[in-house]
């Protein structure tokens, strides 16, 4: 069970085009799935899936533990709502975070939350983790992932 | 069974391991993958490759970790270019502190270039510090 790796990170919103987001997930095989969905333009949903080598997991990893995600709690941070909503679920280490949010528009709304201590590493964390994975799906699949 | 189902059940059974220490609201509000994805499935580029390194689009790409935080994509490019031409160098920046997060993606057309070069510059040191090279896709020997 320590040794149980899972990451998975969702956001989106519901709005004049439709549900549009963008979600990626690593189990500990290496699996990556990553999916765009973005109706403007009719644009079609996109679904990429490919294994990455188990230095990649060990590496996202780090970047977790170093985080300390795994510390905090989403208690007091701001619920999803009508702008968006944000989901990190992460089993690292013996614990399993599933943690929600709205999305978060800038570092100023950060400080200004009820934790912005908390709220402040998941903001870079998610930061991090989405510039890791939009550089291994540009690497491998050359499609340039739609940043929202 | 199709590969979207699959994801599911897998989800399922992680709900239900109970040693584990959980944490979060999305525990008690979550979402449904089925939801989004109903049918669709996820696309590899070649679903009949073999167990070991995957070819990329273009290339062949390897992945390093270690990499001194005040690196520079050129410090990269004149370490790994020795093994063959670098088609593209990913490296990423920290968000918080700008420095270097430590790993990089660099592509090579051919197999043959990225294999040297992931036998030559594993566990070299670059920059005063120990990297390591290695396939950055490779799929695993058993599938389940």
């Amino acid at each position: 069970m320590a040794d149980d790796f899972y990451l998975r990170y969702y956001v989106g919103h519901k709005g004049k085009f439709g549900h549009e987001f963008l979600e990626f997930e690593f189990n500990k095989d290496g699996r990556l799935r990553y999916a765009n969905n973005s109706n403007y333009k009719n644009d079609e949903i996109i679904t990429r899936e490919v294994y990455v080598g188990q230095s990649v997991i060990q590496e996202l990893k780090r970047i977790v533990e170093d985080s300390e995600i795994l510390k905090e709690d989403d208690n007091n941070w701001p619920a999803p709502d009508r702008v968006g909503r944000q989901e990190l679920e992460v089993i690292q280490g013996g614990q399993h975070i599933s943690f929600t949010c709205t999305k978060l528009g800038s570092v100023l709304q950060v400080q200004n939350s009820k934790d912005p201590d908390g709220l402040r590493i998941f903001y870079y964390l998610v930061q991090d983790i989405k510039c890791f994975v939009f550089s291994l799906i540009s690497a491998h699949f050359k499609i340039q992932p739609i940043q929202k | 069974m199709a590969d979207d189902e699959m994801a599911h059940d897998e989800r399922d059974e992680r709900m239900d391991a109970g040693d584990m220490k959980r944490k979060g609201r999305g525990h008690r509000d979550a979402t449904e993958w089925a939801d989004r994805y109903g049918g669709a499935r996820f696309k590899e580029l070649d679903p009949n490759a073999k167990p070991g390194p995957t070819a990329s689009v273009e290339g062949w790409v390897v992945f390093i970790t270690g990499i001194n935080e005040e690196a520079q994509e050129e410090d990269i490019h004149e370490a790994f270019a020795e093994f063959g031409e670098v088609k593209n160098i990913y490296m990423n920046l920290d968000r918080q502190t700008g420095f270097v997060k430590g790993y990089a993606l660099v592509e090579y057309k051919n197999h043959k270039e990225a294999q040297t070069a992931i036998n030559e510059m594993n566990g070299k040191e670059l920059l005063t510090q120990t990297i390591q090279v290695d396939w950055a896709f490779k799929k695993p020997q058993r599938r389940r």
